[in-house]
């Protein structure tokens, strides 16, 4: 047989192609891989500290969140004037029972300060071995007179819950000595070395001798002519893919036959969907996400796509009753095409968001390249839910009703067009169940920030993609034979 | 090539079909959620060789297309096994994979695909299947503004253009207009007289008579008898 063949060859370019995007991820991902760079929330203001002049201390005590203290920034006021002089920030390490040491002082021009901005500074030698230790910050003015000096804030709440590791616990800011009711409004960061990036490399090898020991299983197998999972893969993909082809352009050349502007639906649906939508939350629900274009058309492209696939995939099983009980086609290529087709509408969507990046001005970094790992995993993970839905909706009719509010929560649930941030912090845990969230996350992290996610937000995004796919998979495999009975 | 061994078909009848949540938590709420029992095939066995050709007859309800579903793979028996070698080409209910959207050109590689034909064989095959069709330049019309005639003719040229290892004909098709009726005849002849293995299932015992090597008589799901040709009619017809 040819394919017998085949097989080697393929496994050997399989083989090549996984050893070059090992490569290749280790330097588009770079840093993220080697350190997770934790920050602290900041208070929200909710008084000022007065003027700050010679003669006034403030004292921050604060932690760090990461094993490396690398910087922080803090709120300043400059009671919206020119002000003259310099404001000065210490950091120094306490230790118990002794006088804390000095690590670092900085000094900040009072001239070049802007009003309500955060001012960032990093240290020239960041603080190894930092968790668990206790800091200060000191803040004090010289060469500025009553009129002329700038300010600090402080508060004690947070309003958002963004990063895990919360500013509560540390003591309130002091005045001369005096408490006042609050902290300072300081952003702390810092860093934690990752295990996966110092043995990347392991991994990658590991990972590596893996696939090739199953492709000698596979080639063995199939030289002893038997079956396993795997080969079947391989044979079902080989022996179907023209039918899956044709059953995707088919998809896609009746979904906009008769619409005048055909394809160009494809980019305008979301243009047209970021757009209202733009107006809505930009005018009229006033939201402070940064380069919100993008934050919002990146969530639509994925959401719609996820939504496109399941609504239609949904019927994939029913619409197609005539074919499934007539001719022998697998079952599981029904939803599969419908989901890749849906893929392929997403694929052209893409281009619209793509031409908002450059209109935004966005950067366009390596990370990108990072991108098409969310959209597998999606993918993947749509397939899953497709396999279920479809297979429940042979039994039961009114799973297409359920799914209909189901797919509504699913939107709110999801930050499309609000920031994660609005989520109150008791409920993120729960929050970040959805996997939709991380996907979006994902994405949302390589285009606007150009920086690869942490890798626990690779693996995340995986173990959903296999686990939909898992389950889904086994849930059909199990019902597939009932269908003809009730269709 | 075809064994079917001690095939048994059930099928399970509620009182009402239920297909919402609704009805279904209701119907075993009132513990109401019995079966039926319908064996449409009870303990069928019996063997085609390579390029024999197997009629079935029967009254209607006895299971003769529910066989050939169980052989083709659309229906996975109760009981039994069915081993088959070869790939299988059904003559679809005319049409019934086409969209009505797309032309007849594009039809023409759908439908192909779905019975299993590669890419290569529908471009070699190509012109054989629209100059039998006798389209002509309608082929690059979408099918929607075919008439019923010219649909059918071009089902039955996809249908009809392979020459698979086993073809599984549910009722002689006569479709189109008398000329279209003896060429499409004639075209199942030649199949028929190919070498291909085929299952024929028919009302019209003079075809039965005129086409099958032998002939499965089946009645109520169960084999009453197998052989040859004219023994079996010869019986049914009594």
């Amino acid at each position: 047989m040819r394919k017998k063949w085949d097989l080697p060859k393929g496994c050997v370019i399989v083989l090549a192609i996984l050893a070059v995007l090992a490569v290749l991820f280790y330097f588009v991902a770079g840093e993220q891989l080697q350190v997770r760079s934790d920050a602290t929330d900041a208070v929200s203001p909710s008084a000022s500290a007065g003027e700050i002049l010679p003669g006034t201390t403030l004292s921050q005590q604060f932690s760090s969140p990461g094993g490396r203290l690398t910087g922080f920034s803090v709120l300043v006021g400059t009671f919206a004037r020119q002000n003259r002089g310099t404001m000065y920030f210490s950091v120094s390490q306490q230790q118990p029972g002794q006088e804390p040491v000095l690590i670092e002082t900085f000094a900040a021009d009072l001239e070049q300060m802007q009003d309500n901005s955060w001012c960032q500074i990093w240290l020239s030698d960041p603080v190894e071995d930092a968790l668990e230790k206790q800091f200060i910050l000191t803040i004090w003015s010289e060469g500025c007179q009553t009129g002329q000096a700038a300010t600090v804030y402080f508060g004690n709440s947070i309003a958002t819950g963004r990063f895990e590791i919360g500013s509560e616990g540390w003591e309130p800011l002091q005045q001369n000595g005096v408490l006042l009711d609050g902290t300072l409004c300081l952003q702390v960061y810092g860093g934690t070395d990752l295990w996966f990036g110092q043995y990347y490399w392991a991994f990658a090898l590991g990972a590596e001798l893996l696939a090739g020991l199953y492709c000698l299983r596979l080639c063995r197998l199939q030289a002893k002519g038997k079956s396993c999972f795997g080969l079947r893969f391989i044979h079902a993909v080989t022996h179907y893919r023209f039918l899956i082809q044709q059953l995707v352009s088919r998809d896609f050349k009746t979904k906009y036959k008769r619409s005048v502007l055909g394809i160009v639906w494809s980019f305008l649906n979301p243009l047209l969907t970021m757009t209202v939508q733009y107006v809505v939350f930009s005018t009229i629900f006033k939201s402070d996400v940064p380069n919100f274009p993008v934050y919002l058309l990146t969530g639509i492209v994925l959401f719609n796509f996820f939504n496109e696939a399941c609504s239609m995939g949904i019927t994939s099983i029913l619409g197609n009753a005539s074919l499934i009980t007539k001719v022998y086609v697998p079952k599981y290529i029904y939803p599969v095409t419908r989901v890749l087709s849906s893929g392929i509408n997403m694929l052209f969507s893409l281009v619209p968001l793509f031409l908002v990046m450059l209109a935004t001005q966005t950067k366009i970094t390596p990370a990108l390249l990072l991108f098409p790992f969310t959209l597998v995993c999606l993918l993947c993970f749509c397939t899953g839910l497709v396999l279920i839905l479809s297979a429940a909706m042979v039994f039961f009719r009114d799973t297409q009703f359920l799914w209909n509010v189901l797919s509504m929560i699913w939107m709110y649930a999801t930050p499309i067009f609000y920031p994660e941030s609005i989520i109150p912090a008791r409920f993120l845990t729960i929050y970040k169940m959805n996997p939709l969230y991380h996907f979006i996350r994902f994405a949302r992290m390589v285009i606007m920030d150009g920086v690869s996610p942490e890798p626990k937000a690779y693996l995340i995004c995986f173990v959903f993609a296999l686990g939909s796919l898992l389950i889904g998979g086994l849930i059909f495999r199990k019902v597939q034979d009932k269908f003809v009975l009730y269709l | 090539m075809i064994e079917v061994k001690n095939v048994s078909m059930a099928f399970r009848m509620t009182q009402d079909r239920i297909q919402s949540i609704k009805e279904y938590v209701v119907a075993m709420a009132k513990g109401k959620l019995k079966y039926k029992e319908f064996w449409a095939l009870k303990d069928v066995s019996f063997t085609v060789n390579r390029g024999e050709v197997l009629g079935i007859i029967g009254r209607n309800g006895a299971g003769k297309s529910t066989i050939l579903k169980v052989i083709s793979g659309i229906l996975k028996p109760t009981a039994g096994s069915v081993q088959v070698r070869g790939n299988i080409v059904p003559m679809l209910e005319l049409g019934s994979g086409f969209d009505f959207d797309l032309t007849g050109r594009e039809n023409i590689y759908l439908n192909g695909s779905i019975l299993g034909y590669s890419r290569k064989f529908l471009d070699e095959k190509y012109a054989e299947i629209v100059a039998f069709s006798e389209l002509g330049e309608f082929i690059e019309m979408p099918i929607r503004n075919y008439s019923s005639g010219m649909m059918m003719r071009l089902a039955f040229s996809i249908a009809t253009v392979v020459n698979p290892e086993i073809l599984i004909v549910d009722e002689i098709l006569a479709v189109g207009d008398e000329a279209f009726q003896r060429k499409s005849r004639q075209r199942m002849m030649e199949l028929m007289g190919g070498g291909t293995t085929v299952l024929f299932v028919s009302h019209n015992l003079d075809q039965i008579r005129e086409m099958c090597d032998r002939v499965l008589w089946l009645d109520h799901g169960q084999v009453k008898m197998i052989g040859e040709t004219q023994q079996v009619c010869d019986a049914y017809q009594i």
